[in-house]
């Protein structure tokens, strides 16, 4: 599992690995059953604290995308358990906000908005997520 | 500056109220540090802001002229074998032996602890590379840091500190120690206090930061809401101002024209009340990083 | 801020004002002992009794020694460099745009006109009144003086990093000290020839200087020299068949302090000895076999050297027990050692521990060097033994080990001693202690003499002498418990380290007091045994000992 923190970028580091290990789930590059590396070892990967690293897989498990089971590590979910759809919502919206906002900055129009996202995404998903 | 500390019991540092004069200048004034067990604390500061002072009244090097220090509840003074039997220190200027070899210097230090771990010294000196034969003082920069790193760790010390640790030292070095450092903070209860002038080191791997400036603490918290409570934001005002804008609550105000850059201490509201009062409005705004804070708070301008 | 004058804007005038500003307060030292020298040689021309001046001259000429061994040092340019690695010429100066001969001749032309105007001002006022010395003898000391200060600077500058740096210097220090050898004694080279090698030691010096630094610019001494490195490799072997620990924390401070000075006692004591010895046969040859008392005095006499030696080394090396760490200064504590979590005591108590073992081994070195001068002499010795008691010379010899034992005690006395000011670490304190010990000797001396010339005081004194070594042993101990309890309060020191000290002392005050009590017998004075006794209790040092730790900790603890 490839990760890159950036101390620089405004959001906090544990964030940082959600949002990738999310990414990673997302782009199918970590499959349901997969080990995810152990606190230790990716605090030494990464150089970071591994309290960070735990607080990041404390949201994963809550977010319901890792599970971590004593002794045996953390491992990707084999079936997600669905959070209320106003949680996923919820979650969304900030980058949402964030997206629309850059896009008002640029004189973008929502329907070109709309349309790149259909393209982003049909980037991202490998042909057996389909 | 007086911070809400924890039950003695939890606090392996509890320096409270603690000022130090050299003469007429105050190194330290009035300083107050809970460091609670399990947590890694990073000190930053200017050059002589007060760290290495600070770090020696922990070590039992200086006595507290006023207000007290204790390690694991003892003073370091009064019992330096109770207190540094638990502590391993790398100081800033690698005082090693320079005489001695290095395989000398590791059963030297093995003699005075006996919570030694010869397996894991071993494998710090492999992965180290450093070769037991050596003499110390034909060792480079890097090599001592090393050295003085593994001598402090192989006994497992119960409070690792640590005075600005990768100071002169190259990348691949830097690496190697941090790894080490963050190898023992996953171990349990093991708590470490470290000062740095390399604050993306500092940012990563502490969980708590406290900035001196001129002997006095002026930050002192978890590293995200330190960051969270200062805002980097560009203002524009309507009306060019003649000078550099005096912005209550902003660290530091650099610009040029119609918009000037702020770091604000504070929240966003009162952020937009501050703007709002100098005649001009919010365009960009972000979380500095902790680079930017320190240069801000040390620069002194604004008010 | 303007600087100074003409004279220091010029490269050269800057290298010797930095003389100057790096040791102003030394030079006013060394002033102040010059001063003294001048005074004592005053008060011995200017009516001074008959058997006071021997003291009034050797005081003289020991302050003098003093201030111009410290002035040879101050003018010699060395430095600690900046790794404190080595010592040598000032690193930073070598990369300044000066050509290396100006490098080399400002600090030596400067530093020899320096000593040798203040050996002759000294000849000048001083040495004119202690008798005639001839003036081509004063000129070929100069000389002497001059050419070992060149030499001296000529190997500091060069060849850093080389172990037997210091050996290198002992032998040129030994040629010089050859070459210098007054016509009185029995061995001694003619004067032509003396003078032909002091000129060849003194026009090689400046050349030898000039290469040796051109070589350390040019980095030519970089890196371990060919020796070193083989020194090395045997080294290595040597290290990694040494791989037990240490057991105890006392038993590591034990074995730093050993690495650090244990050798150097034995080593000068036995180097100075191997030279000695020779010297000594021949003496012992060229007196010739025989038998009056006037010859045994004279045999004894030629032996006396290597009795006295260690004991005077060690009262000069007394300030080095509180050195830590060679490149630090006196009483400096290194880091490394002050985070070690062990009491103050303890560190006090390896100190005093690494004493006894130099002490003993330095005089297992001295008495084999007694015995080689014994057995070399054939028939003067041993023989003669035999003779001194009516039991035989087995007699002798077992008679000899309570003797060596105070010996190697009062070696350990003499190392000891200035400890505790040592550690302290403050200039100020080292001084004074100094200086309160000289002025006790002096005043020991100003006793002994008056009493020695004064019946009637002399008759009061020994009335009250029990009293006032009582008063003085009581006050010893007063202070000794005193320090202890402090200590074990402050945790400055555990009670087994007091045990082993207080003990210690005991057991040492025991064996003086039994050994004087057989002599006293032996000699038939009884009464002299309690003086003895008393006094040997008073020269043991414990309330230095007990002061030792608390001094650490002002020290360790700031």
């Amino acid at each position: 599992m490839q990760l890159k923190i950036s101390v620089q970028d405004g959001a906090p580091i544990y964030q940082q690995i959600v949002e990738q290990v999310k990414y990673l789930v997302a782009a199918g590059r970590l499959k349901p059953g997969d080990d995810v590396p152990p606190i230790r070892v990716l605090a030494e990967q990464l150089r970071i604290n591994p309290n960070t690293v735990a607080r990041a897989y404390l949201e994963l498990e809550r977010e319901g995308i890792v599970t971590m089971r004593q002794g045996l590590g953390t491992t990707v979910t084999q079936v997600r358990t669905p959070l209320p759809r106003r949680e996923k919502l919820r979650i969304l919206a900030e980058p949402a906000d964030v997206l629309l906002a850059n896009a008002r900055h640029l004189n973008v129009e929502l329907e070109e908005v709309i349309t790149l996202l259909r393209e982003r995404d049909a980037a991202m998903l490998p042909e057996s997520f389909k | 500056m007086k911070f809400p500390s924890p039950s003695s019991a939890e606090a392996v540092i509890a320096v409270s109220g603690l000022s130090r004069h050299f003469g007429p200048k105050a190194a330290l004034d009035d300083v107050s540090v809970f460091v609670p067990r399990g947590s890694v604390f990073g000190l930053v500061g200017e050059n002589g802001a007060g760290k290495t002072t600070l770090i020696k009244h922990l070590l039992g090097s200086l006595k507290a002229q006023t207000g007290s220090v204790r390690v694991f509840g003892l003073d370091p003074v009064l019992d330096p074998v109770g207190v540094l039997g638990r502590v391993g220190y790398l100081s800033e200027r690698r005082d090693l032996p320079s005489w001695m070899r290095v395989g000398e210097f590791m059963r030297y230090t093995q003699a005075f602890y006996p919570g030694w771990d010869e397996q894991y010294a071993g494998q710090l000196l492999e992965q180290f590379q450093l070769d037991p034969a050596q003499r110390i003082k034909t060792q480079s920069q890097g090599q001592q840091a090393k050295t003085g790193l593994l001598t402090s760790l192989a006994y497992r010390p119960d409070l690792l500190i640590l005075d600005e640790p990768s100071s002169g030292l190259d990348p691949v070095v830097r690496r190697d120690i941090l790894e080490a450092i963050i190898r023992m903070v996953a171990e349990e209860g093991r708590t470490v206090l470290f000062s740095s002038h390399l604050l993306d080191e500092v940012e990563r791997v502490a969980d708590h930061v406290i900035m001196l400036q001129r002997g006095r603490v002026v930050l002192n918290g978890r590293t995200e809401e330190v960051r969270r409570g200062h805002i980097l934001a560009v203002l524009a005002f309507a009306k060019p101002p003649a000078a550099a804008p005096v912005v209550a609550g902003a660290h530091a105000v650099a610009g040029y024209g119609s918009e000037w850059r702020v770091l604000f201490g504070g929240s966003r509201l009162e952020l937009e009340t501050a703007a709002a009062s100098v005649g001009a409005r919010v365009v960009e705004e972000r979380t500095p990083t902790l680079d930017e804070i320190l240069v801000a708070r040390a620069g002194g301008k604004g008010s | 801020m303007h600087v100074g004058r003409l004279a220091w804007r010029t490269p050269t005038g800057a290298m010797l004002w930095e003389i100057w500003g790096r040791h102003k307060l030394s030079f006013l030292w060394q002033g102040a002992a010059l001063a003294a020298s001048v005074f004592f040689a005053q008060w011995k021309e200017h009516g001074a009794s008959k058997d006071v001046a021997p003291l009034l001259i050797m005081a003289s000429c020991i302050c003098f020694l003093g201030a111009y061994l410290y002035l040879l040092t101050s003018f010699a340019y060395i430095e600690v460099d900046a790794r404190r690695v080595q010592l040598g010429f000032p690193g930073r100066l070598l990369l300044k745009p000066l050509s290396t001969a100006r490098l080399v001749l400002a600090p030596m032309l400067f530093g020899g006109l320096v000593i040798v105007t203040v050996f002759a001002i000294w000849t000048e006022l001083v040495l004119r009144h202690f008798g005639s010395v001839a003036t081509s003898d004063l000129l070929l000391i100069s000389a002497v003086l001059l050419s070992f200060f060149w030499w001296m600077q000529a190997l500091a500058w060069s060849l850093p990093l080389l172990k037997g740096r210091v050996l290198v210097l002992l032998v040129v220090g030994l040629i010089h000290l050859l070459v210098a050898i007054p016509p009185q004694m029995p061995v001694r080279i003619s004067s032509g020839c003396q003078w032909r090698i002091l000129a060849a030691l003194l026009v090689s010096a400046v050349p030898a200087a000039w290469i040796g630094l051109k070589g350390m610019r040019e980095g030519r001494w970089e890196g371990p020299s060919r020796i070193s490195v083989l020194w090395g490799r045997l080294g290595s072997a040597r290290a990694q068949g040494a791989r037990k620990s240490f057991g105890s924390a006392f038993g590591a401070q034990f074995w730093l302090e050993w690495r650090r000075q244990g050798l150097l006692l034995p080593g000068i004591s036995g180097g100075m000895a191997l030279l000695m010895v020779p010297g000594i046969l021949t003496g012992l040859k060229w007196l010739g076999a025989g038998a009056g008392p006037q010859d045994e005095i004279q045999r004894m006499m030629l032996i006396l050297p290597l009795l006295v030696l260690p004991l005077v080394l060690s009262l000069l090396m007394g300030s080095a027990l509180a050195r830590f760490d060679p490149l630090h200064s006196m009483g400096e504590l290194p880091l490394y050692i002050a985070v070690r979590p062990m009491t103050n005591g303890g560190f006090v108590t390896a100190k005093l521990a690494m004493a006894l073992a130099t002490s003993v081994l330095t005089w297992l070195v001295m008495t084999a060097a007694f015995l080689c001068v014994a057995l070399m002499g054939k028939e003067t010795l041993l023989s003669k033994a035999g003779l001194v008691t009516p039991y035989g010379p087995v007699a002798f010899i077992t008679g000899c080990v309570p003797g060596l034992l105070l010996l190697v005690i009062w070696t350990w006395r003499n190392l000891v001693a200035g400890m505790g000011a040592g550690l302290t670490g403050r200039t100020w304190i080292i001084v004074a202690f100094i200086f309160s010990r000289v002025l006790l000797l002096d005043a020991l001396i100003l006793l002994v003499a008056t009493a020695a010339s004064n019946v009637n005081f002399r008759q009061a004194l020994l009335h009250w002498l029990t009293g006032i070594l009582t008063v003085c042993l009581a006050a010893k101990l007063a202070v000794s418990i005193a320090a202890f309890a402090w200590g074990l309060r402050r945790n400055a020191i555990t009670a087994r380290a007091v045990g082993w000290i207080a003990g210690g002392w005991s057991v040492c005050g025991l064996l003086v007091a039994g050994y004087a009590g057989r002599v006293c017998n032996s000699i038939r004075q009884p009464d002299l045994w309690i003086w003895v006794a008393l006094g040997g209790l008073l020269i043991l040092p414990l309330a230095d000992l007990a002061i030792a730790p608390l001094a650490l900790a002002w020290n360790r603890h700031r």
